[in-house]
């Protein structure tokens, strides 16, 4: 009898041993991105750290220099994270490739983002995932090379014939100065094709970048680097055209978000200050570059991810992104304010004029996406080779174009 | 009868001991080696993006030779890039490998020279660039030659005429920039050279290497002088010297001497420089991810970085596995055929 109750004692031991192991077996997600700087880091720990706190659900978090390609080769062995970022440009081949999960009605209340942001990551009308922040691109301009050339500094009601005027005021050969870094890249040619009308697409769908106006586009930006008074970041020794801008070497550039830190950083005594992008023939435009947070579609735990994507891009999450930044904006309009202020003290004690960074923000009402079809890096990798010959003159934007064009009708007739 | 027997199984179980032995290396050359390489053929037959897990079903499809053919015969973009990256790669090749041959063999004979004091010193300053890391020159490089560099600045001291050049950023070809010397430009040149030969025109063929690649091709011509000296050396301090003895003996002069014995005896050593050199010129790709991602203009466009683009930035695993594939033929052929050529001047 006795015998009998300790077995009995010991196995509802051991079974409530059990019970409480498993309970105790925590759900476990794996998030994949990357981070800029251990700053950058710091906070995205303490705000995933909240999340465990808030659920119980623990969350590893994987930083990866070479995000694209490592992603990549996880994806193709199949055994990837549950939440990843996805640079827009990425997303269309990603979702190609089916390893993104539908977004519909998983994302908390979508109508507080930016609507032309959630566009960005919505392909034949599904929406993927929320955005995790945005930059747009503005025009950065070098208070102290204005004031030495003697010219009044660019307002939001500038149009192109302004930004040319200046840059040939600004430019001085002797000194080494241009007026307007251009980078050769498609991505920094796009807000001026859809200022002057132009577009990748037609709403119908058809391809329609040959057209006369991106062409008078092209002229307009190829004419910078061909008349002397602008060109790509090499032109300056620099290697992209934040560092051109920071050197003092280039007195305009057009960037994203991304400049204010890195100005902050590396040239806090230069005195500079931000506007929209100059309004072409068919008005204003800039390009929105923006990642989301998005849920594997093959995953254990797809409520949990969710979950977790939610806490990090609702309105909480969102407020979160615009106190502690390094550049982008948050994806909701509820934290403007709040990403403005930031910039405020941070900037304290540099040239920086911090109450321009609400110029970036202006761009969200009318910026387009940094999205081309699936498989359509031939095309960019081909203009951009003809661009640059372009800037030396070998080549003009009739030629680029036509290059262009070619590559993508072969693309799309695929 | 026995005795046979009894030394066909000793025989066996030696074999058995030798394969027990092997087997770590084998089965890492299998894991490592022979499966990644049969992976990759098997993979240049599908059409297989690199991103959807290759074990769920219907991530790929076999598509025959499909990938081979747009590579090489179908006109269009992919065909178009691969020729250019194969002249780019050619070009790149008959300029780094005689080059480092040359000064290789040169700067091994002055090291191995009696007279020679400070013997350590030169040789550790001659191999030095290639133990270096190949990012950590590219960045110098590129700090040097920009276009403020250290290098211009010296050059426009030299010559007060001197129009810097952006060496990290022109996409002129330098057979072409010689031929505008002589007043020879695609209009003034003839119809003939806007014949297409594979998609690129001949004028294209006979661009000669970019301005930015001869950069680059000075750069790895430097680092790899080093461990091409070496060999060298190596073969230099084999050569008996009663054989030069001899010679001179003979009243040959020194130049002879180096001309008819050193040279000749040398082409083992030559054949192993020259081979290494052409699988390495090749497959260049550190050099060009760091400094140039294959602009300007698509000239430093190599087959090995085409793979890396096809295969990571363009999502086309299949094309990428069919390019690299081709690229293993193409350095076997050239192997061949500069085998052919070393054999005959060794017999």
């Amino acid at each position: 009898m006795k015998k009998q109750r300790l077995i009995t004692l010991m196995l509802s031991l051991l079974i409530t041993l059990a019970s409480t192991t498993f309970a105790q077996d925590t759900i476990k997600l794996t998030v994949a991105g990357w981070s800029s700087s251990p700053e950058e880091q710091a906070f995205l720990d303490e705000q995933l750290a909240a999340f465990t706190q808030a659920t119980g659900i623990e969350v590893e978090f994987n930083a990866s220099p070479d995000y694209a390609t490592t992603q990549q080769t996880a994806f193709a062995s199949g055994d990837y994270a549950n939440v990843f970022y996805i640079d827009s440009s990425k997303l269309p081949d990603w979702v190609a490739a089916g390893v993104v999960a539908d977004g519909t009605g998983k994302i908390e209340n979508p109508d507080g983002i930016y609507p032309a942001l959630l566009d960005v990551f919505t392909i034949d009308g599904t929406t993927y995932c929320p955005p995790k922040d945005y930059a747009t691109m503005g025009l950065e301009y070098n208070k102290d090379l204005f004031d030495a050339a003697g010219i009044d500094y660019p307002t939001n009601d500038w149009t192109w014939d302004d930004l040319r005027a200046a840059a040939e005021a600004l430019t001085d050969e002797e000194a080494g100065i241009i007026g307007l870094v251009t980078p050769p890249n498609l991505e920094r040619f796009m807000p001026f094709m859809y200022q002057a009308g132009g577009a990748l697409f037609g709403e119908d769908g058809n391809f329609v970048f040959n057209s006369d106006a991106t062409r008078q586009a092209l002229e307009f930006y190829i004419g910078f680097a061909q008349d002397g008074i602008g060109g790509p970041p090499s032109t300056v020794d620099a290697g992209w055209g934040g560092e051109a801008f920071a050197s003092g070497r280039a007195a305009m550039a057009m960037e994203g978000n991304w400049m204010i830190n890195f100005m902050l950083q590396n040239a806090p005594d230069i005195n500079w200050g931000v506007t929209e992008l100059p309004a072409g023939p068919a008005g204003k435009s800039t390009m929105a570059f923006s990642v989301c947070y998005g849920v594997a579609a093959d995953n254990d735990y797809p409520e949990e991810s969710w979950q977790l994507v939610n806490f990090l891009t609702g309105e909480e999450g969102a407020a979160y992104v615009g106190e502690t930044t390094f550049g982008s904006a948050p994806a909701r309009p509820s934290a403007e304010q709040i990403y403005i202020d930031t910039w405020i003290p941070r900037s304290e004690g540099t040239g920086f004029d911090a109450a321009s960074v609400a110029n970036f923000l202006n761009g969200a009402e009318y910026a387009k996406p940094w999205v081309l079809p699936v498989g359509f890096q031939s095309f960019v990798d081909t203009f951009n080779g003809a661009l640059e010959q372009g800037f030396q003159g070998s080549v003009d934007a009739a030629y680029i174009l036509d290059e262009a064009s070619l590559v993508a009708e072969e693309l799309l007739a695929e | 009868m026995t005795t046979s027997k009894k030394t066909k199984r000793l025989k066996k179980n030696d074999n058995l001991v030798g394969y027990g032995f092997m087997a770590p290396a084998l089965i890492i050359f299998a894991v490592f080696l022979f499966i990644p390489i049969f992976f990759a053929i098997f993979v240049s037959f599908t059409d297989w993006n690199g991103i959807s897990p290759f074990r769920q079903a219907g991530s790929y499809q076999f598509v025959g030779f499909e990938n081979y053919y747009n590579l090489l015969i179908k006109q269009g973009i992919r065909q178009k890039d691969f020729y250019n990256s194969l002249k780019n790669t050619i070009y790149y090749a008959l300029g780094v490998v005689p080059a480092q041959t040359f000064f290789a063999l040169i700067l091994a004979v002055i090291v191995n020279q009696k007279w020679l004091r400070r013997k350590g010193l030169f040789r550790t300053a001659f191999y030095f660039p290639s133990v270096s890391s190949s990012v950590v020159i590219s960045l110098i490089f590129m700090w040097m030659f920009g276009k403020g560099g250290i290098v211009n600045i010296s050059l426009s001291t030299l010559f007060p005429t001197y129009d810097p050049i952006t060496w990290l950023n022109d996409s002129r070809g330098v057979f072409h920039q010689i031929l505008a010397l002589f007043g020879v430009t695609r209009a003034t040149a003839g119809d003939w050279v806007n014949t297409r030969l594979a998609t690129l025109t001949l004028w294209d063929w006979i661009s000669g290497p970019s301005v930015t690649m001869l950069l680059i091709m000075i750069l790895n011509t430097w680092t790899t002088i080093g461990s091409m000296m070496i060999i060298y050396l190596a073969a230099l301090q084999d050569i008996p010297e009663q054989m030069r003895e001899a010679a001179s003996i003979d009243g040959a002069t020194s130049l002879q001497i180096f001309r008819k014995i050193t040279i000749p005896l040398l082409t083992p050593a030559t054949f192993f420089v020259v081979t290494l050199g052409l699988i390495s010129t090749f497959q260049v790709f550190d050099q060009i991810f760091v400094m140039t991602s294959g602009g300007p203009a698509k000239t430093t466009m190599t087959i090995a970085y085409g793979v890396y683009q096809n295969g990571f930035r363009n999502s086309d695993m299949g094309l990428a596995a069919a390019s690299a594939f081709v690229l293993f033929v193409i350095i076997f052929i050239f192997t061949l055929i500069q085998r052919q050529f070393l054999k005959e001047t060794l017999d």
